[in-house]
């Protein structure tokens, strides 16, 4: 008898993997995000005219889509990992991946679509 | 399988009880530092969002992030920050490129190198921010007039 049982899938491999390799972009990423904003810029110094200027750019756009889409997605996905320690039930895990997948989602698209269409300090 | 109820205990329980030297802490502060800042990036996601969705808003969030509790959490967010990456380098690179010179003693080194880079890359970050904070809500000026 096979002692170990197939998956169709090997996605908690891949998401494993994953992890790592969005990790190690990320510490340049976000390390420098960081760096600027809240170390030299500071947050006294930050207003919609701020966000507005900077998103004016192609480049920091570019930069804080990239900043959205792998720090968001690494953090969701390191709480379905942190999740799956704590339900146990298959039933459970489901409801949690599902849950986790939608609030990624939604919070994700409302990041992507304010970066896109930028800030309107006119509104302001 | 045990019961969900009683697993969920036996996980809690572990997470704290179990003591498994510098290591287990190296874990717990990923874990707590990853599940920290993960807290405040989706705060932060939506927040900021508001310069497109609600443009009024947005000077109310960012007057909040100037209050002191507020800044005192973001030297917080910086060393989450630090503190995760620096660590999660060591995890990745034990577990993609080391697995063959594992040790106990080269294991203690590494997770003892992290906590000592994490803070020496904190502090001078650290300095920076305490003295904003003291500038713009205190009116204290530690360097130059």
């Amino acid at each position: 008898m096979k002692t170990a049982t197939k998956r169709k899938s090997n996605f908690e491999a891949t998401a494993w993997k994953w992890m790592r390799y969005s990790g190690f972009l990320l510490i340049p990423l976000v390390w420098i995000h960081v760096l600027i904003q809240d170390v030299i810029v500071g947050v006294h110094a930050i207003d919609i005219d701020y966000v507005a200027l900077r998103w004016a750019s192609i480049g920091w756009q570019t930069y804080d889509i990239l900043l959205l889409a792998f720090a968001f997605a690494h953090g969701m996905n390191g709480l379905r990992q942190v999740a799956m320690d704590f339900v146990h039930t298959e039933r459970g895990r489901k409801a949690t991946n599902i849950g986790i997948f939608i609030l990624w989602l939604v919070v994700s698209l409302i990041g992507a679509i304010a970066i896109i269409a930028g800030a309107r300090p006119e509104l302001a | 399988m045990a019961a969900p109820s009683n697993s969920l205990k036996t996980t809690a329980t572990g997470y704290v009880g179990y003591r498994g030297g510098e290591w287990h802490y190296a874990f717990l502060l990923h874990r707590l530092t990853g599940l920290g800042t993960l807290l405040f990036l989706i705060i932060h996601i939506v927040d900021t969002a508001t310069v497109y969705f609600y443009p009024s808003l947005y000077e109310h969030a960012i007057a909040l992030y100037q209050s002191t509790p507020f800044m005192l959490g973001e030297v917080a967010l910086v060393f989450s920050v630090i503190y995760h990456g620096v660590n999660g380098l060591r995890i990745a690179a034990v577990d993609l490129w080391m697995e063959n010179r594992w040790s106990i003693k080269a294991q203690q080194m590494g997770v003892r190198g992290t906590f000592a880079i994490s803070v020496l890359l904190w502090l001078p970050a650290a300095a920076i921010m305490l003295n904003a904070l003291l500038e713009h809500n205190f009116g204290i000026h530690i360097f130059g007039g």
